[in-house]
């Protein structure tokens, strides 16, 4: 089966991947031929200033955006000819988002924010349910679960959101700025779920500006005008305190 | 195959509750949108049940009348051109007696005449349009004395004095009092009341019960003089069949039988007409049918409207949704998930207008009935009807808006603000 080749292979592999943007009339390269692989359990922090292409390159692994040119390879699969609806499939079993604004369904309680991802996956209101909670439970909401994401506080937000992004059991998990929006306490909260998490063996890649957040990585990319300009292990990681 | 079912069905569910919080969260505005559609549906409802109603009641008129019968007037028949060989129309008894004798399949015939003619009792006055009649009317006619008797054969032998009042006139005259045995004048002369026909309603506006009957030859004697150029003559023929006569071939022995008897010849215009209850019924089908047409396509425009507030409100929907729309796109929503999301909802919106405009017909279309008399049946096809044609109206004004959201892009959409 190729699905046992595809183990001992990179989790995400991108090949030349480039992004262009029409913009008034002038191409822009958002992402300029990015070729690197990220293994299964890794943990990422990609850096850059904004306009680095740092986020584009982040749609793209997370088949969000469409490349211009060159592959992505999720878990062995290439993303390239399938279309939208497989690539639907893809996001929804593969992979995970956690996002700066957090997006949560407004007057829609916790449960049932956390559960809209199973049901794309094809699953009933009872299974649906039981997985939403046992996922709110783990981060620690399991007495919030029918709150509104206007009686939560931003951590608790954010934690509602990552047992979202949780919740289908994805291979990899893409935050983007997941701290941007929240205190440096809240934030610390935020990273050691992150921590914990990659513990468990998830793959993690951080979308930051912060050399703060990417310090909690084991590896870091650095983009720049398209680029990457730096790929390195972090060598002074940072622990979050328990 | 029964798993897979069961997942759509709880999609199409999920779907439901979601178009119920989006529903809810803009309520106003799903009200007034909802309202656009429920007076659409309420105006085609009942447009379609006030066209029916109209067929009812023609048929109704017609049935009247006499089922299986032909009418034949001395009005020459212009329908199909040619040269006019008489200078007015002709009909007479004698036509009358040979159309009895030699036309196969008549169980009666009603010859008569027409006058309008005033009637007094007591100071107190009517008029009316009196026939003057034969026995047979009553039978072609399907009309019985509902008290007292009908005209016999030996009143019109000696062209007695009687009369048979309609019960519009029997109570213009003599109020609940039962007038049979009483004398009343008509233009001077006493009649006696011999009997009150059985009511047969009004037919296109007109009272069926407003009428007058005596006997033919009294009529003729008295009445009609000046108005006949023969003494023979005829204003009015009814000729009834026996079930399962062919109308069409008795029309044709009749038209050709006359044509003889007044030697016309080739193109020429007969000096009769012939119609038949079943061209009668035709003709009526027709009408009503294009009436019940330019009644549904005006009342349409009103669901039309509807329907395009439908789809502005989508689209609003849409816009306003799109990040949600990114959101469940990076979550795993197909397009067809998002496509069917927003159908359900603008459906929602539409069943809930119509199955309200349905309420709202049943009740115009009952005060109809009631009030005005005339009949709006709206049955369990035409409710079942205007539920699935409003969810229709739902897919149809709510698919543009819903195929726009599915195929956003997944990251523009989660980047809109």
């Amino acid at each position: 089966m190729p699905a046992e080749i595809h183990k001992t292979m990179a989790l995400v592999e991108t090949q030349d991947l480039v992004k262009n943007y029409e913009l008034g009339g002038e191409t822009v390269r958002a992402v300029d031929g990015v070729s690197l692989s990220i293994d299964r359990g890794e943990y990422v922090a990609i850096m850059g200033a904004s306009g680095s292409g740092k986020s584009t390159f982040m749609n793209m692994i997370g088949c969000l955006d469409i490349p211009t040119s060159g592959d992505v390879r999720i878990d062995g699969i290439a993303t390239s000819d399938r279309d939208g609806d497989a690539l639907a499939e893809l996001r929804n079993q593969k992979i995970g988002f956690v996002f700066q604004q957090f997006n949560l369904l407004a007057r829609t309680t916790a449960l049932d924010n956390v559960a809209v991802p199973l049901i794309y996956a094809g699953l009933g209101g009872e299974e649906r349910r039981a997985k939403a909670q046992a996922k709110l439970e783990e981060m620690g909401l399991g007495d919030r679960l029918d709150h509104s994401p206007a009686k939560l506080s931003g951590g608790q937000q954010q934690r509602v959101a990552i047992a979202r992004a949780l919740v289908t059991e994805p291979v990899i998990l893409l935050a983007d700025e997941p701290t941007g929006a929240l205190d440096s306490k809240t934030s610390e909260d935020i990273m050691q779920i992150f921590q914990t998490l990659n513990d468990q063996g998830i793959t993690i890649i951080v979308v930051t500006h912060e050399a703060e957040i990417a310090n909690h990585a084991r590896r870091r990319i650095e983009f720049r005008d398209g680029k990457v300009i730096e790929d390195i292990a972090v060598k002074k990681r940072r622990k979050v305190d328990p | 195959m029964i798993g897979n079912l069961g997942q759509k069905a709880a999609g199409w569910i999920v779907n439901v509750a979601i178009a119920m919080t989006a529903l809810r969260t803009n309520l106003m505005r799903s009200i007034l949108t909802t309202l656009g559609v429920m007076i659409g549906v309420f105006a085609v409802t009942l447009a379609v049940a006030v066209g029916s109603g109209a067929q009812v009641s023609v048929m109704q008129s017609i049935n009247a009348l006499g089922s299986n019968m032909a009418l034949v007037f001395p009005q020459p028949d212009t329908g199909e051109g040619g040269r006019r060989s008489f200078d007015r129309g002709r009909l007479t008894m004698r036509d009358a007696r040979a159309i009895e004798k030699q036309i196969s399949g008549i169980s009666d015939i009603a010859p008569q005449l027409r006058s309008n003619i005033q009637l007094v009792v007591a100071g107190r006055n009517a008029s009316t349009n009196a026939v003057g009649a034969t026995p047979g009317y009553g039978k072609v006619s399907n009309l019985v004395a509902e008290s007292g008797r009908f005209i016999t054969e030996a009143d019109v032998r000696s062209a007695a004095r009687v009369v048979v009042l309609g019960p519009t006139v029997a109570r213009k005259l003599f109020g609940d009092f039962d007038p049979v045995g009483e004398t009343i004048r008509i233009n001077r002369a006493p009649f006696s009341v011999i009997g009150i026909t059985e009511s047969k309603g009004s037919s296109f506006g007109n009272d069926n019960d407003d009428i007058a009957l005596m006997p033919i030859s009294t009529m003729r004697q008295r009445f009609s003089g000046d108005t006949l150029a023969g003494p023979d003559d005829l204003q009015m023929l009814f000729v009834g069949f026996e079930d399962g006569v062919s109308l069409p071939q008795a029309k044709r022995e009749m038209t050709k039988l006359l044509r003889e008897r007044y030697r016309v010849r080739g193109k020429d215009i007969n000096p009769f007409t012939i119609r038949t209850t079943e061209e009668f019924m035709k003709e009526s089908a027709q009408v009503t049918g294009i009436f019940q047409i330019v009644l549904v396509a005006i009342a349409s425009i009103s669901l039309l409207v509807g329907g395009i507030g439908i789809m502005n409100i989508m689209l609003v929907s849409v816009t306003e949704r799109t990040r949600e729309i990114g959101l469940r796109m990076a979550l795993g929503a197909k397009r067809s998930d998002i496509r069917n999301q927003f159908l359900v909802e603008a459906a929602v919106l539409c069943v809930i207008g119509g199955a309200m405009g349905l309420i709202f017909a049943i009740a115009g279309g009952t005060a109809l009935t009631v009030y005005a008399d005339f009949p709006v049946p709206i049955g369990v096809g035409v409710g079942v009807g205007a539920i699935i044609f409003s969810a229709f109206i739902g897919l149809l004004f709510g698919g543009y808006p819903a195929v726009r959201a599915s195929r956003l892009s997944p990251i523009e959409a989660l980047r809109s603000e």
